[in-house]
């Protein structure tokens, strides 16, 4: 049956990123939460994906896991074909930084690094040799081109959160994953931040998983899943802001009929509701 | 104001716990020579025996004060700027410049009054043991009463507390005034302080090296009998310490400048993040040579001192008021140097705790756990450097002109052991605790780490 299962659950050459029924719970015996439950999907090379759900949905214990930032209680990940299960840190550490790249709400960029010393510093540490002409090109790509010397600290919200891109992209890694990444910026540079994101995917088949609430910011993605109490529920390609807000609003509905449902399911047999049905693999 | 002080000190214990240790290690360092004095001071006491302890409580007591105060100074300090975040929070949230004083030093006295009356009963133990110390070595005759009254109180308390709110009305200010956006910006938080010297610091350290210089001078002039030398050299090298404290942050770049290569050329990304910390950030890193000085100058300077004074004293004339001497030296310098030595790994793991959110965001970026360490070390080496370096100089003032009182010459024999096992202790010490502390910080997942901002 394992065997069976490693058949189909294989990930293919053109896949970027497959979670296959990954679950993870937070808390103890009083306050358990289940962050992710049974999640599967897998996306392809070259696609910008935008995930979304209200707030305390697991958007971000997905992204964490699908990055090898947290590990699942149960379920696979593959990045690029390759299992995170069954790794030490250091391993994990080493793999994340050859073939995944994050970027957060916060940046997260070094205070005591420059511009050009943030961006080249995943291949430092990774021994790798530092091509400063690409990392120039890629700081260039971003629009801080004139800005190689610079601090954080002196830079805009916008201009920080395009270093933390370029110090993404400069490894290219196999999934760039983002979490809220434009939640702590103005429209404008929100949409600067957007654009690159979205060039980084049509120009140069850069695959792109985006955490966001922001329908607007959605919209800049080929296609959107929604997560709503750790399940996937729904997925939408070609998105407009519209249609991805009015999705929100009915996914609260849509949650709340579900678990009615479940809870029913329930009360008629728990074994049933247990067991389940397979999910469908989005 | 003083209740939200209240609660803040009591829901984040452990942020304070470095302060505390301070005033309470320095309180009962200060009261036991301060219930010396208080001994002598009572009536029925020997007006030789008084001497005795007088000059005991002021000599040797007095340069006590100024190593506590100088400690609690430092630690509340750096407590206070690991804080900024949550003041530029309370800023926002519509606090006052006069609160956050208020707050800060609210919290400050608290701690300071709390750390200095546990210190009490302490203290009163330590005193009655120097006092057994003093009669055991005959030193002072035996019916002496020990008492325990106000001096010890008057300077234990006074002395802390004072320390503790003086810190406090300086560094209050200087947050306070900080601008609510720059503090909250995660990037602003740890910005680099100024280079620039302030002018408080230039004048205390010239002060300083102009009281070791004295002090030396008395020493030097004092002639080869007696504990004449012993007495003004034997303070010597705290003053020249505490002065080259006051230029830790110059020292710190010097001694960077110096190392940077090497360390760039032979530690790979590690030395390479090291050295722009270093660079960055040396007031911060710079906190922990105090310590590093201190204990060092004042481990290889007493116990070289006794040395040469052994040496030159002549076997037959070793009375039992030599070795009496010789013993008292090394419990003072040993509560000296443990004092100094607790402030190291105390600073050392205040500072290397608050890194947490740094560690957290270069893992973050693939830094795995051995070159987070590495980093640590590499730091930590710059540190053990300037340590051994300007700590063997502050030794200088109490061992050469102690040189020259007893034998004429200003060069000692060279006591390569004596300065290895300092040294050594200094290197273990500094390393245990950096490198202890950032690996029990670094168990927390680092996406956690940077989550939990501040």
């Amino acid at each position: 049956m394992t065997g069976s299962q490693t058949t189909r659950n294989a990930p293919e050459a053109t896949e970027a990123l497959r979670l296959v029924r990954v679950s993870k719970t937070y808390g103890g015996d009083g306050t358990r939460v289940t962050a992710l439950d049974d999640v599967s999907l897998a996306l392809p090379r070259g696609t910008f994906t935008a995930i979304m759900g209200p707030s305390g949905s697991g958007k971000s214990t997905l992204l964490h896991c699908a990055a090898g930032l947290d590990k699942p209680d149960s379920g696979t990940v593959f990045v690029d074909g390759q299992e995170l299960r069954g790794r030490s840190e250091t391993e994990l550490t080493k793999f994340r930084r050859e073939r995944i790249g994050f970027v957060f709400q916060q940046f997260n960029l070094l205070p005591t690094l420059t511009v050009l010393q943030n961006t080249t510093l995943p291949l430092k540490l990774a021994g790798r040799r530092v091509d400063l002409n690409r990392a120039r090109a890629v700081l260039e790509r971003v629009g801080l081109g004139q800005r190689l010397d610079h601090l954080p600290s002196q830079l805009s919200g916008g201009q920080q959160q395009r270093v933390a891109i370029a110090r993404a992209l400069v490894t290219a890694p196999s999934v760039l994953f983002a979490d809220e990444p434009t939640g702590a910026l103005d429209t404008h540079s929100a949409r600067d931040v957007l654009t690159l994101l979205q060039e980084s995917v049509r120009v140069f088949g850069q695959t792109v998983v985006m955490v966001t609430h922001d329908p607007v910011a959605a919209s800049y993605a080929d296609a959107v899943l929604f997560l709503a109490d750790g399940r996937l529920v729904g997925r939408m390609s070609n998105p407009t802001a519209q249609a991805v807000a009015e999705r929100l609003t009915y996914l609260g509905d849509e949650v709340a009929r579900q678990r009615r449902q479940q809870r029913h399911q329930v009360g008629l047999d728990a074994s049933v509701a247990t067991a389940g049905r397979p999910r469908k693999e989005i | 104001m003083f209740g939200l002080a209240v609660r803040s000190v009591r829901r984040r214990a452990t942020a304070f716990v470095a302060t505390f240790l301070a005033v309470f290690l320095g309180a009962v360092l200060v009261m036991a020579f301060g219930a010396l004095a208080d001994t002598g001071a009572a009536t029925g006491v020997s007006d030789l025996d008084q001497e005795t302890l007088t000059t005991m409580a002021v000599v040797v007591g007095g340069w006590g004060l100024l190593l506590v105060a100088f400690a609690v100074t430092s630690t509340l300090t750096l407590s206070v700027h690991q804080r900024a975040m949550e003041i530029a929070l309370l800023k926002s949230a519509g606090a006052t410049p006069a609160q956050l004083r208020q707050m800060i030093l609210g919290e400050a006295g608290l701690l300071a009054v709390v750390g200095a009356l546990v210190a009490v009963p302490f203290g009163a133990l330590s005193g009655r043991g120097l006092l057994a110390l003093l009669k055991r070595t005959d030193q002072v005759s035996e019916e002496v009463a020990y008492a325990f009254g106000p001096v010890a109180l008057g300077t234990g308390l006074g002395v802390t507390i004072l320390a503790a709110l003086g810190a406090a009305v300086v560094t209050s200010r200087r947050v306070a005034a900080m601008r609510v956006t720059a503090a909250l910006s995660s990037a602003a938080a740890a910005e680099p302080r100024p280079k620039r010297m302030g002018k408080a610091r230039v004048i205390a350290g010239v002060v300083f090296f102009g009281i070791s210089l004295q002090l030396s001078v008395m020493a030097a002039l004092a002639g080869p009998e007696g504990f004449d030398a012993m007495q003004f050299a034997g303070s010597a090298d705290i003053m020249f310490g505490l002065g080259l404290a006051c230029f830790a942050p110059v020292l710190m770049r010097w001694t960077t400048t110096l190392l940077a290569g090497p360390i760039l050329r032979f530690s790979g990304a590690s030395g390479y993040l090291a050295v722009l910390n270093l660079r960055q950030r040396t007031a911060q890193l710079a906190s922990a040579l105090t310590p590093v000085i201190l204990f060092v100058g004042i481990g290889v300077g007493t116990l070289w001192m006794q040395v040469i004074h052994n040496d030159t004293t002549p076997l037959s004339g070793v009375s039992a008021s030599e070795e009496a001497v010789e013993t008292l030296n090394f419990v003072i310098t040993g509560m000296i140097v443990l004092f100094a030595c607790i402030m190291l790994i105390n600073t050392l793991v205040a500072a290397t705790t608050h890194r947490r959110r740094e560690f957290g965001q270069q893992r973050l970026v693939g830094a795995t756990h051995r070159q987070v360490l590495g980093m640590v070390a590499a730091e930590n080496l710059v540190l053990i450097v300037a340590g051994l370096g300007f700590g063997t100089i502050a030794a200088l003032p109490t061992v050469l002109p102690m040189s020259y009182a007893k034998t004429d010459s200003w060069l000692p024999d060279p006591e390569p052991g004596l300065w290895l096992g300092t040294a050594a202790v200094a290197v273990v010490v500094t390393l245990a605790a950096s490198l202890g502390t950032a690996r029990r910080v670094l168990r927390t997942p680092a996406i956690e780490t940077v989550a939990r901002a501040g």
